[in-house]
């Protein structure tokens, strides 16, 4: 038997070899600058050649590693303070959404009532609105109604309002899914409503609330505009203390670029985590198919 | 065990009536089988008993307790589905114990029953399996163990073994009409397989349109079905019927139609005051038919040609023609027979239904 490929047009290979240029480039350059000293950054003559370093990931960790660098002489908490802020207001954001998420998802696939059809479509209209239109009134009730500005609950709220419709229109379609006599016979077998929900339905559609999680943990790690407007020095998120410390005095690449690669590890852990879950054919076994 | 009574209980959907009111009782300890073809009310009536559909009016009794408003985890019932209704997220032995589970059965009690139920349907190997790795007949069997291990005093079970193919249907059913004779409990069935039906009740009660056509045992329905659709429904192969004339003829009632004239019993001319005019069906089962050369034959002759012969080993089904009618004929010999032959077959009186055009009755 012989084997055949097609012939492909050269063009396809530069194309592909374009977009693997243009995915992997900014990385590659992201990487390799945080590895560099200033002075190999500034310098023409080491764009190819340099000593690789991990000083300026001391630099941004050094509040939180178990010895002092020798390097720095005065160590700034700000990027290691902002890594926590990001963790805790992307995780809790998250969990909010998903726990609320799942449970109107719920209710909206399976009761029914008055305005069921329009409430649906009115939490994916939600979606539609650009952050930008809600910046300026967000920012305002925010901060002289509610004095929430500055605080990790005034953001999580935020992106919890943001992540919530998509959320509920994800699981919905994962509800919809479940086959009615599963929670028909967790029924007879004596579970409460509260218990079909959580025994029998939240397990079989995890798969959705891993995809789910995914997408509203990065939202929420990326935002950019609404965190720059509502927290302040002590509450930032890393995005917000990225574009904060390009001052006019000076702008230490190094540094930026080694939290810019940091700010990558934790969406490819959580997604890496994440994924695990979302395997096909959840219910298989469950009904005849 | 409760005896279970429906009065009046009635079933809508908005304007359209499903269900109209009829009353229905299950005996305590009674295998109770519904039959009917599907769209006849009959899963409707067994969710309603459930509490998986609201009654619209009426009362469903348990003994002297009315239960139509109780939640399904109230009526102290057990339930098989259809297809399975497995959670795919257990394990079988957490499937088979998630009812004694919710009610916080101590530990070992819980694998006492699970292994004690586990090991009577033979599925005890299954146990740390996941049900999207059993096949359908281990499926069913689990289905089955998650309903007995809960110990309730009714049993519903609704089309449990449509979704098996025909020999593991067999034994299903042979098993379960074991588990039957063992248990002492309520068991109500819902099928659409005169079969299933006929070997398991102990009554069958035979739906169509939403109404209750007749309840019996298998043995009355067969023999002494009350109308024209019960007498189609049960048996295989099914019922012949024949349009005719009912005619008195030298003092003897007979039924003609095109082709046939068959005399009936000396007695019937006392059940032919309720007809509504001479126009009949007439019901011969496919055994109510012997040839004529048969030494004991005895009845009238009817001549039929030979459409198609099925030799089955013991039987012979012949289907044969009479006018533009087909008829299906069951004889016990191996004779063969030539196709496109005309035969001549005698019924026996005491063989022949009659009913009533207009209403179906059986005279």
């Amino acid at each position: 038997m012989t084997q055949s490929y097609e012939r492909q047009n050269p063009a396809f290979y530069a194309l592909v070899l374009a977009l693997v240029v243009m995915s992997v480039g900014p990385i590659y350059l992201m990487l390799t600058t945080s590895l560099r000293l200033n002075v190999d950054i500034m310098s023409d003559a080491s764009a190819l050649f340099f000593m690789p370093t991990l000083r300026n990931y001391e630099t941004v960790l050094c509040n939180a590693l178990w010895y002092e660098p020798a390097h720095v002489d005065y160590c700034d908490p700000t990027f290691g303070r902002a890594l926590g802020n990001s963790l805790i207001v992307a995780l809790v954001s998250t969990g909010v959404t998903l726990v609320v998420g799942c449970m109107a998802a719920y209710a909206l696939v399976r009761f029914r009532f008055m305005g069921r059809g329009t409430l649906s479509l009115t939490t994916l209209m939600m979606r539609m609105v650009p952050p930008a239109v809600l910046l300026v009134p967000v920012f305002g009730i925010w901060t002289f109604q509610y004095h929430l500005d500055g605080t990790h609950a005034g953001i999580i709220l935020v992106y919890v309002a943001m992540n919530l419709p998509f959320v509920i229109w994800i699981l919905q379609s994962f509800i919809v899914q479940v086959p009615i006599q599963l929670e028909e016979a967790a029924r007879i077998d004596g579970a409460n409503a509260f218990q079909v929900f959580f025994l029998v339905v939240l397990p079989v559609i995890k798969p959705g609330l891993a995809a789910a999680s995914i997408f509203t943990f990065r939202i929420a790690w990326n935002e950019f505009l609404i965190a720059n407007a509502l927290l302040d020095r002590s509450t930032r998120t890393v995005p917000v203390t990225i574009v904060n410390s390009l001052t006019e005095y000076g702008i230490d690449w190094g540094v930026i670029m080694a939290t810019g690669m940091l700010l990558a590890v934790p969406p490819i852990l959580f997604t890496f985590v994440a994924s695990k879950q979302i395997i096909t054919g959840m219910t298989a076994g469950a009904v005849k198919g | 065990m409760p005896r279970i009574r429906f009065d009046s209980v009635e079933k809508r959907y908005g304007q359209t009536q499903v269900l109209p009111p009829f009353d229905l009782t299950f005996e305590d300890g009674e295998f109770t089988v519904l039959v009917g073809p599907s769209g006849c009310g009959k899963s409707t009536t067994l969710r309603m008993l459930a509490g998986l559909e609201e009654v619209t009016s009426g009362e469903i009794w348990f003994d002297d307790r009315p239960i139509t408003r109780l939640e399904p985890k109230d009526r102290d019932i057990a339930m098989v589905f259809q297809d399975y209704a497995l959670y795919p997220h257990m394990n079988i032995a957490k499937n088979m114990s998630f009812a004694l589970r919710l009610q916080r059965v101590p530990k070992a009690e819980i694998d006492a029953k699970v292994d004690r139920v586990a090991r009577m349907l033979g599925i005890e190997t299954l146990l740390q399996r996941k049900p999207g790795e059993l096949s359908g007949g281990q499926r069913q069997r689990v289905a089955m163990g998650r309903a007995l291990v809960r110990d309730a005093s009714t049993f519903l079970f609704d089309e449990p073994l449509s979704n098996l193919d025909a020999k593991l249907r067999g034994k299903m059913r042979t098993e379960l009409a074991e588990m039957r004779n063992t248990l002492d409990k309520n068991m109500v069935y819902v099928t659409h397989d005169q079969v299933e039906a006929m070997t398991l009740g102990d009554r069958i009660v035979v739906m169509a349109n939403g109404l209750v056509q007749q309840q019996g045992s298998a043995e009355e329905l067969f023999k002494a079905p009350a109308n024209a659709f019960v007498a189609g429904f049960i048996g295989s192969p099914t019922m012949n019927f024949l349009n005719a004339d009912l005619v008195e003829d030298n003092g003897t009632l007979a039924v003609r139609g095109p082709g046939f004239t068959l005399d009936l019993p000396p007695d019937f001319g006392a059940r032919t005051r309720a007809l509504s005019g001479p126009e009949v069906i007439v019901g011969i089962r496919p055994a109510g038919f012997q040839l004529a050369s048969d030494r004991d034959a005895r009845g009238s002759t009817i001549d039929l040609s030979i459409k198609v012969s099925e030799y089955l080993g013991n039987q012979t089904i012949l289907v044969t023609m009479c006018g533009d009618h087909d008829i299906v004929v069951e004889l016990d010999s191996a004779a063969r027979f030539q196709r496109g032959t005309t035969t001549t077959f005698v019924v026996a009186p005491d063989h022949i239904m009659v009913f009533d055009k207009k209403t179906e009755l059986r005279l």
